[in-house]
């Protein structure tokens, strides 16, 4: 797979996102970055809420002050994240004639992603039923927090929240704290993306070789779950509650995230092994600690912790991270988002890169994560405005007469901008 | 589901993210011979494990991610060709181990590409294998940190915290699945291999919610507990925990009318600014009220679309209902940890895939049988 040769698996395949927030943008986006054409579906009543309801945008231009939703809707820098490479259609499809360009648009596709509540393709009448009955190889996965089945498809569950039904929520938190901890972003949203990415891939597979398609049901939790799927095992083996782990691990010790150099700057470091023990030991120089093996490591990790951090906390991060890793022992600067778009290592793999948006202006965009060292992939196209590829997608893709176009958008079906409901 | 039922895989791993991408070929129904050294996979003495006693077959770890595999015990000090011959008679080839481990012994991919041209090849590292890290040694907490998932969590005030697992491994064990079967597509159409080098790093750095506010606006992320404003947080309930999740206006008069409390009709609660400007007021009376409440109540006002979601722990969830009508879990005969629960793919696409139990160590050594 590569960008230079245009060897993507997806090449001639095209998407229809009906996404919203993180989790369905996400997945749409790799689509693309595997060679998909993805083309975004809102409605200017309802449009992708990344775009203007969640407080999060607080770009403000030169004056300072919050902009509308008319002017944050298309530089939000969530929305523009997620969206990159897609081309972006508005239409209403609680109005019968958007819900049938919709339905055009999909028989002129290969698959249909969505992560809406469960109830709401039923409510428009673009459910996979409907949209089989006119395009029966088509291959429709939906993103859900619990999934479709019953009796929790109706309960909500954002990639935040939903670590909380997973497990994981319940099994985090500092060492031995009765407390439980969320991890710091909405979790359950890439792994949901990753998971169903996943599935559609095998479901493009599955259609290759036999012509069917078929209906993905991806659930959020169910993907989080999956990743701590050694607790259910334990559960089921021993019935044991166990104590609440922090940054230490079962076997490695020690390992910690200690105190370095400056304010809030941290360290993680991992002792895999006695070898990693002895050249440790070598750098840092904590001779009494020298013959400790594997278990009495594990049996006086606190002491040991005090003294490694009495020695982290008059260094540099990144020193700390360089001596240790050329001794062999990983290690590696806790980095704030500042670090990270700054990071030699991504910098060298082409992880970030610049796309110029036509509203916003200079945006920085992670490529494909499949596609990183020698060839990274060039960013061409930025996110779509609300709205920006109607007349393309309408008028070429579809055919559709550019004075019914016309009518369509005089009458609220078709839009380039958004409907703002008040507060 | 037997997507990859054509097709064989050897998995050469040493850490989580490669065996999970195993697991999910194993899954979708390709046979996966995983190759072990005669000690066993590390994950095999990972705890915890059956009865807190450990034991090679019995760690939780290893029966859920090495579930449906075979195994095999290769020595690659003394019996790499084994190993190589195994890989030549595959279609994929999974592995996590470091450059200087596979070139002298003929497992490089310019090695193996030449000998079979129709191999895959899938190699997760934590950084790479190109640029200055790329011989640097990783761990999932190594990789949470270089990747900036791990500053972000945790109490302010506090130290960062990493989620619970293996949750770099387990992301990069994802992609890199997802990256494998992309390439299967590929090679489909082309009979060609393809290599897919995958950085552990790479894939966490992506990963973030807030990189774009970030970078393009210079918005500072940081750690902030449970709770992100009165109306988006976590709340502890008479036993347990709720998340409420009221950051819209729809949302809000949602968990008004489950709330029920006049209160709340209050001037200083009438929109989402001046919600925001009585935030602690407004927690202290939504703490009244979910601490007055039990999980078992607040679960039946979720499935009835009220914006609240409750936690769970593993029995719950293994005797759940939702589980039940997603086929999620299995109950496995395993020979030495007897019966135990594992869960199935996190998708639901036709039949549910057999899982099988995860090998005892060298259950398939008759494959290498008087090679090496």
């Amino acid at each position: 797979m590569d960008w230079k040769s245009g060897r993507l698996p997806l090449t001639g395949l095209r998407v229809v996102d009906w996404s919203l927030y993180w989790a369905g943008p996400y997945l749409g986006m790799m689509l693309h970055d595997l060679g998909a054409e993805v083309i975004k579906v809102e409605s200017p009543a309802h449009c992708d809420p990344m775009r203007t309801v969640i407080d999060v945008n607080r770009y403000s231009g030169d004056t300072g002050k919050p902009l509308t939703p008319e002017e944050r809707v298309n530089v939000s820098q969530h929305f523009n994240e997620w969206n990159r490479g897609k081309l972006g259609i508005g239409v209403e499809l609680a109005d019968p004639r958007g819900r049938q360009i919709f339905l055009d648009l999909v028989s002129q596709s290969d698959i249909v992603i969505e992560n809406h509540r469960p109830g709401a393709k039923d409510k428009l009448g673009i459910a996979y039923s409907d949209v089989a009955e006119t395009k029966p190889e088509i291959i429709y996965a939906s993103l859900s927090g619990y999934g479709q089945t019953m009796p929790e498809r109706n309960a909500m569950a954002l990639g935040s929240p939903v670590e909380l039904p997973s497990g994981l929520f319940l099994r985090n938190g500092y060492l031995n704290d009765n407390t439980p901890a969320k991890t710091g972003f909405s979790y359950g949203d890439p792994v949901g993306a990753l998971a169903a990415l996943s599935a559609v891939l095998l479901a493009v597979r599955q259609w290759r070789k036999s012509g069917e398609g078929q209906y993905l049901d991806i659930a959020m939790r169910d993907a989080l779950s999956f990743g701590i799927g050694a607790a259910f095992t334990d559960w089921s083996m021993n019935r044991a509650s166990r104590p609440r782990s922090g940054n230490r691990h079962p076997v490695y010790a020690p390992q910690g995230v200690y105190r370095a150099k400056g304010d809030d700057q941290w360290v993680a470091i991992s002792v895999r092994d006695d070898r990693d023990w002895q050249a440790f030991v070598g750098v840092v120089g904590a001779d009494e600690w020298q013959d400790a093996d594997a278990e009495s490591r594990r049996a006086n990790h606190d002491e040991i912790d005090a003294a490694i951090e009495a020695w982290t906390s008059e260094r540099d991060a990144r020193d700390i991270e360089s001596d240790l890793q050329a001794v062999g022992v990983p290690a590696g600067a806790v980095l704030d988002f500042a670090d990270l778009k700054v990071d030699p290592q991504l910098k060298a793999r082409g992880a970030f890169a610049e796309i110029e948006h036509p509203v916003f202006g200079v945006e920085v965009r992670a490529t494909s994560q499949w596609t990183r060292g020698d060839e990274p992939q060039p960013l061409e196209r930025p996110a779509p405005c609300f709205g920006q590829h109607n007349r393309e997608i309408l008028g070429g893709l579809l055919g559709i007469d550019s004075q019914v176009i016309d009518d369509l958008e005089r009458e609220g079906v078709v839009a380039d901008r958004i409907k703002v409901a008040g507060d | 589901m037997d997507v990859l039922s054509d097709l064989k895989v050897v998995e050469l791993s040493r850490m989580s993210a490669a065996a999970f991408a195993g697991r999910l070929c194993a899954d979708a129904g390709a046979e996966v011979v995983l190759i072990e050294p005669p000690d066993g996979h590390p994950l095999r003495h990972e705890g915890p494990f059956r009865g807190d006693s450990p034991g090679l077959e019995t760690s939780a770890a290893h029966l859920h991610v090495n579930a449906t595999k075979r195994s095999v015990t290769i020595d690659l000090q003394s019996q790499a060709e084994a190993a190589v011959h195994l890989v030549a008679g595959a279609d994929i080839f999974l592995t996590d181990l470091p450059a200087e481990v596979l070139d002298p012994v003929g497992l490089s991919w310019e090695a193996l590409h030449q000998r079979g041209p129709s191999l895959l090849m899938t190699r997760v590292t934590p950084f790479g294998d190109t640029g200055p890290y790329a011989r640097y040694a990783g761990t999932n907490l190594v990789s949470i940190a270089l990747g900036a998932q791990l500053k972000i969590t945790g109490d302010p005030g506090r130290p960062p915290l990493t989620n619970f697992g293996s949750q770099a491994e387990y992301q990069a064990g994802l992609s890199a699945f997802a990256g494998t079967v992309a390439n299967v597509l590929l090679r489909d159409a082309s009979c060609e291999g393809e290599y897919l080098d995958l950085s552990v790093q790479d894939v966490v750095s992506t990963n973030l919610e807030q990189r774009g506010t970030s970078f393009n606006l210079g918005i500072v992320a940081n750690r902030a507990g449970l709770t992100v404003s009165a109306t988006y947080g976590v709340y502890p309930c008479r036993n347990g925990w709720v998340y409420l999740t009221a950051f819209a206006p729809a949302l809000w008069d949602r968990l008004k009318s489950v709330v029920q409390l006049e209160v709340l009709d209050d001037e200083r609660f009438s929109n989402q600014a001046s919600r925001l400007e009585n935030n602690d007021e407004l927690q202290a009376i939504l703490t009244e009220w979910t601490l007055s409440k039990a999980s078992d109540e607040l679960r039946e006002f979720a499935r009835q679309g009220y914006p609240l979601t409750v936690a769970e722990d593993e029995e719950s969830l293994l005797a759940s209902e939702q589980w039940q009508s997603r086929r999620y879990v299995s109950n496995v005969a395993h020979p030495a940890a007897g019966t135990v629960s594992v869960l199935g793919s996190p998708w639901l696409a036709g039949e549910v895939a057999v899982v099988r139990p995860a090998p005892t160590l060298g259950d398939s050594n008759e494959l290498i049988e008087g090679l090496g």
